[in-house]
């Protein structure tokens, strides 16, 4: 009898084993939600979620981290007592965060993307600006590397936009901008005499002589404004005549030696009718004057420039064109030249200032870009 | 008594049974991770994004299953092993797609700048044909200095291949070509204008 008992213990012992293994091993299939919440995780990654909203894309992990641990738990339960309707929910919550979560992602990438498009532009306009300014100026290579090297980094940051790759594009943009900076301070450099209000008011007093020379002696006077690249006759007191003209290399320093390719700046006279010169004909001037001479003498004492260094001369008003490079000349297309040869005697008074207008077109395009 | 005994060893035995092959596969969860890490090293990062994704993500899963089954009575490994193998050849089949992907992000690049050098070449041979004249001296020093600006831009292009940022160099290389082109255009307006 007990022989018997104790085999059909053993059968059961064997049997329950076997349910137990069973059912543990056993693994029902899990809600569908479980596969959409991990899918959906892969999707944020993609999106950039852990950059965009990388709080948020954290809680969102550790609830997904938490249901799936729940999801375990669950499993490790013998079937019977499996309740797959709690898994359901806990992963439709992670599936509901996550939604929440896409849209925020999409949103951030919207508004950075909007960001990106509006910085780009602005830099765009300031890059255009900059390229107006350096044109206009005598010497159009200042900045100008600078320029283009922005030129490329905004055109690179438009390709990265485009691919979404939106950090990578506003790191092109602060290179953009920095090298606009460049630019500016190069361009600045140059300008910086034209922005200085005694400077400027040093030659407005120099041109109103000049008016109120030609007005005097009812005399023909030439005024030269070299900022807004125009030449000026007066007569009487009255502008009768308006030229465009073309400056030197660095025709917006004042000249102090020769070689330096600088326009000079003062009062001169027409001291020879050169015909033909080099560049159709030429009004010759006393370069250098007195003044040019002693600064010139100062600037040697105090050792700025080398003893072999010669103050230099043949500045003359000129034709060839106006949109010629000079070496420190005033050049006027050919027409006009004609004109202001046979219009202009000998000894006639020619002023030479940077501006006389604090408001002209490149001090308000600095200015607004000092704003 | 001896019947109890007997009850007690099939009973021992019985768990020995389902306890014995309970051993975390630790090898095959090195493995799995040092394959990862291979691709990462390869440059998954870059050139195998998605897939470096999904094998992160299917190890954690290969882990969950282990962490679920070491909590069980009754431990089975079995699937875990398999999962963990998965990741390994998966991995390994991952890496051995980087290689090409990067040979021909660095064809890409490589042939971007050859483009790029190409339009610059173009602009300056036209620039150097350029008459000199004064009427044309202030846009071809404007110019000259314009291609300057390029030519630094170029060089950047190579480094950028040298470090193999292959895709950063082909966005460059295709920016330059677009203004050097830009600067043919204005150097090809100038002799026009001289020509009128």
């Amino acid at each position: 009898m007990k022989w018997r008992i104790s085999r059909i213990a053993l059968i059961l012992v064997g049997q329950l084993s076997l349910v137990l293994l069973n059912q543990s091993c056993q693994t029902a299939p899990a809600p569908p939600e479980v596969a959409r919440a991990l899918e959906q995780e892969q999707d944020l990654w993609r999106a950039g979620a852990s950059f965009y909203a990388p709080e948020i894309y954290e809680t969102y992990r550790k609830q997904l981290a938490e249901a799936r641990k729940f999801l375990e738990k669950e499993e490790l339960k013998i079937g019977i007592f499996r309740d797959y309707g709690k898994v359901r929910n806990k992963f439709a919550e992670v599936l509901e965060k996550g939604k929440a979560l896409q849209s925020l992602v999409e949103e951030k990438k919207y508004a950075l993307s909007n960001e990106i498009d509006s910085t780009r532009k602005e830099l765009l306009a300031r890059q255009e600006t900059l390229n107006t300014l350096s044109l206009d100026l005598g010497q159009r290579s200042y900045g100008r590397e600078q320029l283009t090297q922005a030129e490329v980094k905004l055109r690179e940051a438009g390709r990265l936009q485009a691919q979404g790759k939106y950090e990578l594009a506003r790191q092109r943009l602060e290179q953009a901008s920095a090298l606009l900076n460049q630019a500016e301070n190069l361009l600045r450099r140059q300008l910086e005499r034209y922005m200085n209000p005694e400077e400027i008011g040093r030659w407005k007093k120099l041109a109103e002589k000049a008016v109120e020379k030609s007005r005097s002696g009812n005399q023909l006077v030439i005024l030269v404004s070299k900022l807004e690249r125009k030449l000026i006759v007066y007569k009487g007191g009255v502008a009768i005549r308006n030229y465009e003209i073309g400056l030197g290399y660095n025709g917006l320093n004042d000249k102090l030696h020769a070689g330096d390719n600088a326009t000079p700046e003062g009062e001169y006279k027409v001291i020879k009718k050169v015909t033909p010169s080099k560049f159709g004909k030429a009004l010759l001037l006393n370069y250098p004057n007195e003044e040019d001479l002693k600064r010139f003498n100062e600037a040697r004492k105090k050792g700025l420039i080398a003893p072999s260094i010669k103050i230099g001369g043949l500045i003359e008003i000129h034709g060839g064109g106006k949109d010629g490079l000079t070496m420190g000349c005033l050049a006027l297309d050919d027409p006009d030249m004609e004109e202001l040869f046979r219009l202009i005697p000998l000894g006639t008074t020619v002023t030479i200032v940077g501006t006389t207008d604090p408001n002209n077109k490149i001090i308000s395009i600095l200015k607004k870009e000092e704003r | 008594m001896k019947n109890l005994m007997k009850v007690s060893v099939l009973g021992l035995m019985v768990f020995f049974l389902f306890t014995s092959c309970a051993k975390q596969p630790t090898q095959q969860m090195d493995e799995a991770k040092a394959a990862i890490d291979a691709v990462v090293k390869a440059g998954g990062n870059i050139y195998a994004q998605d897939e470096l994704k999904k094998l992160n993500d299917e190890l954690q899963a290969a882990m969950d299953e282990i962490n679920a089954q070491s909590k069980k009575l009754f431990k089975k490994y079995g699937p875990a092993k398999e999962m963990l193998a998965k990741v390994k050849a998966d991995a390994e089949a991952v890496q051995a797609l980087i290689p090409a992907r990067k040979e021909e992000a660095k064809n890409a690049a490589l042939n971007a700048l050859n483009e790029a050098k190409a339009a610059f070449d173009e602009a300056k041979a036209l620039l150097d044909k350029a008459p000199k004249g004064k009427g044309t001296k202030a846009d071809i020093e404007a110019m000259k200095a314009d291609l300057a600006g390029l030519e630094s831009q170029l060089t950047e292009v190579q480094t950028a291949i040298d470090s193999e940022d292959y895709f950063g160099a082909k966005d460059k290389a295709l920016a330059i070509k677009e203004k050097a082109a830009a600067v043919s255009e204005q150097v090809k307006a100038a002799i026009a204008k001289v020509k009128r």
